[in-house]
């Protein structure tokens, strides 16, 4: 409702009088948009400042140029953590896209006891990554969960121990990730699905596509919105993957599965330097922003490009 | 509880006991309060540290202990916090070079007169003492005191392989790792994964070659040392126990597998003192296993010293500065010491408390013969692995060496020595 239109359709108000009545409103978006605003960019801002300080075991004024920076980015911890966020940043949103997608392709066939699955699938997300991460190194284990246990069913050569190959380990964590979050992209998904004007199906059925050119030609199209969705939200939980890993290999075995926020929270907390932690962490929020930045300008491009058409 | 009772000691105890109410009267009289942050809230750390507080209260003190749960980091978090806020609490736990670096941080107590009145110096290991008394004056006290290097022995596993006795040296554990792999004991070393575990294993291998060699590496960092030949020999032996170690605990700690290692699956366990309290509190009698000295190639035990204690940081308040000389004297005193080490299952950093009592366990009485035994040969060092040794920081960097060392063999022992160097350098 524009203020044009309100005005006209209450003739006897001033302009004043309708400010003051829709100052609620304004609070509302404003003070909390703002205070957000506030928290997010002070901190930030603090935190580049400190990486920039000589700071250890408490916030200390100073100047140290590059330094902190040249030294993660040095380090073999934060080498190794970067080529895993790479990897397990595409795999896993790679791959959650794709079984989300699917869960959602199959739920939507009208099938019996749907609400009973959909819960099921979307279970895991009401579960901690703390407890994901414990139960999976658990099951993951080679000498206690499902390599043991296809063992004792007879099958002796069968080998699952990707825990605790360095090569292989960074996988896991794509599984466990997986798991707890393909049912979030599932739900997107499928009320995607459900949102597709049945006009338009029943159209290309006439037209004689069937089923898989159907999805394939026309429905999967309009979901494209949607899974930008939930490639954003999926990519800025990888970056920032902590407790999952934490909990499942703890960056091991040896140092083959660290991420970069373990590495802040390691330089931060249990090696005491601040100021190298902070730079870590800048470094993470720049590799958000090398994510986020092409989205917001390609979200421009479309607007102009539907604006002008 | 028997306690040996020396004259140096009747004296010690009275000077402080003449100490303490001039001390309170130059305080004001005031009632000692003490405010003390620690990370021990449950199981027999939170035990003891209540007992101590009670024994505090009965002395007439107030006694205000906030524990702060879960891993160092948050304990540290709060204290940094504190200090920032300029409250910091009248104590904290603290312990290794960290006491050292965050008393410049803030303003600590100089308990110089108070640890001479109870003569503590002459009765505490020198490298442990050093670490107390950072710029020369003792501004943190020792609590309880563990050995990392003490091997623990599976009666089950040395019956399969038909052995009674401990190994001493490398060469005898190795020995006797491969008879109990012959015997039919799957993993002859047990063995947990996380950071710290491999850590350990790396110390107790170096300092088992070589103590001296250790001190000048792992302590103080010294370049040839870094480089020396015992340092390779230590990274080949440490390999040698990944071999007999079970490869699938990830990065478990040590204690999932202590059932396997009570049944003789596994057969020789290098841990600190406190898995004896762990296999006690798991139902596990202490007859199932032997505890002896972790190897050491010259015979004479090996000491990794691992110590928990107190810092006191420096208040204005009368009660509060009472407080402080109240609860320094109690963590020196070897009555609550002993009562101390037997809650916990450490042994007392008093190296003259008799320990053939009651209440002592013949694993705490092998780690008390060991720590004097060790002390009397110099070969009392500093752990590296448990933050002894080194700040966290370069304590980090080594253990990454040792973690991926220990995770990946296709890395050499004279590459790691190399890394190590290398990690040493760009952490300093």
């Amino acid at each position: 409702m524009t203020d044009a239109v309100s005005t006209a359709t209450r003739p006897g108000r001033s302009a004043t009088a309708e400010t003051v009545r829709r100052l609620p409103e304004y609070l509302m978006i404003w003070v909390p948009l703002l205070l957000s605003a506030a928290h997010l960019i002070t901190f930030s801002i603090w935190t580049i400042w400190i990486s920039f300080t000589p700071s250890t075991l408490i916030p200390v004024s100073g100047w140290v140029g590059l330094r902190n920076y040249n030294s993660v980015l040095a380090s073999r911890n934060w080498q190794i953590a970067f080529d895993n966020l790479l990897l397990f940043g595409s795999a896993f949103v790679l791959l959650s896209l794709i079984t989300g997608l699917m869960l959602a392709i199959l739920l939507d066939q009208r099938i019996r006891g749907e609400n009973v699955l959909r819960s099921i699938f979307l279970y895991p997300l009401a579960v901690s990554f703390v407890v994901t991460g414990t139960v999976w190194s658990w099951l993951l284990n080679p000498g206690i969960g499902i390599q043991k246990l296809v063992h004792d069913l007879g099958w002796t050569s069968f080998r699952f121990d990707w825990l605790i190959d360095r090569d292989m380990a960074i996988w896991t964590i794509v599984i466990a990730a997986i798991w707890q979050s393909s049912g979030f992209a599932m739900a997107l998904f499928l009320a995607g699905l459900r949102s597709v004007d049945s006009d338009i199906i029943k159209a290309a059925q006439i037209d004689g596509a069937g089923p898989v050119r159907t999805y394939w030609r026309v429905i999967l199209p309009t979901l494209w919105p949607i899974t930008i969705t939930v490639v954003v939200v999926q990519l800025q939980f990888a970056i920032s993957a902590f407790d999952l890993v934490r909990a499942l290999t703890n960056g091991g075995p040896g140092i083959a599965t660290q991420l970069p926020a373990l590495v802040v929270y390691d330089l931060m907390f249990q090696r005491s330097q601040l100021g190298r932690g902070a730079a870590a962490a800048v470094l993470m929020l720049l590799i958000l922003l090398a994510v986020l930045l092409p989205y917001a300008a390609w979200r421009y491009v479309q607007r102009r490009q539907a604006t002008h058409a | 509880m028997p306690i040996t009772t020396t004259r140096r000691r009747l004296l010690a105890g009275s000077a402080a006991a003449l100490a303490l109410p001039a001390f309170a009267r130059a305080q004001g009289a005031a009632k000692p309060r003490l405010t003390a942050i620690s990370q021990w809230s449950a199981g027999s750390d939170g035990a003891a540290i209540t007992a101590l507080g009670r024994k505090f209260e009965e002395k007439g003190g107030v006694w205000q202990h906030s524990p702060v749960p879960g891993f160092t980091t948050e304990m540290m978090n709060k204290l940094r916090a504190q200090i920032i806020a300029g409250d910091p609490p009248a104590c904290s736990q603290l312990k290794g070079p960290e006491i050292a670096a965050w008393s410049k941080i803030a303003p600590t107590v100089d308990l110089d007169a108070v640890v001479a009145a109870a003569g503590y110096e002459k009765v505490v290991a020198p490298d442990l003492a050093k670490l107390h008394k950072p710029g020369g004056k003792w501004i943190a006290l020792p609590l309880q005191i563990y050995s990392t290097n003490m091997l623990f022995l599976s009666k089950r596993a040395l019956d399969k392989a038909k052995a009674d006795k401990p190994p001493v040296t490398w060469a005898d554990f190795n020995a006797l790792a491969e008879k109990m792999k012959a015997a039919g004991v799957t993993y002859p070393f047990a063995n947990g994964g996380t950071r710290a575990d491999d850590g350990q294993k790396f110390e107790a291998s170096l300092a088992g070659i070589s103590p001296t060699a250790y001190r000048a590496a792992c302590m103080n960092l010294d370049k040839k040392a870094l480089e020396g030949p015992e340092m390779k020999a230590a990274f080949a032996q440490m390999r040698k126990l990944t071999e007999w170690m079970d490869p699938n605990v990830g990065a478990q700690p040590y204690a999932v597998n202590l059932k396997r290692f009570i049944d003789g699956d596994m057969g020789m366990l290098i841990m600190g003192g406190w898995a004896q309290g762990v296999l006690k509190n798991a139902g596990f009698k202490l007859d199932d296993f032997i505890i002896a000295p972790g190897p050491s190639d010259n015979g004479k035990p090996v000491f990794l010293l691992n110590a928990d204690a107190f810092i006191f940081w420096q208040r204005k308040e009368a009660d509060l500065q009472a407080g402080q000389m109240l609860m320094a004297q109690l963590v020196m005193d070897p009555a609550i010491q002993t009562m101390y080490s037997q809650i916990t299952g450490s042994i007392p950093v008093r190296t003259d408390v008799d320990l053939t009592g009651e209440g002592w366990s013949d694993g705490q009485r092998t780690t008390a013969a060991a720590l004097k035994n060790a002390v009397a040969n110099n070969q009392a060092v500093l752990s590296l692995a448990h933050n002894m040794a080194q700040e966290n920081g370069l304590t980090a960097a080594m253990i990454d060496v040792f973690t991926e060392y220990a995770k990946n063999k296709t890395i050499k022992p004279e590459e790691a020595v190399t890394r190590l160097a290398e990690a040493v350098e760009g952490a300093r």
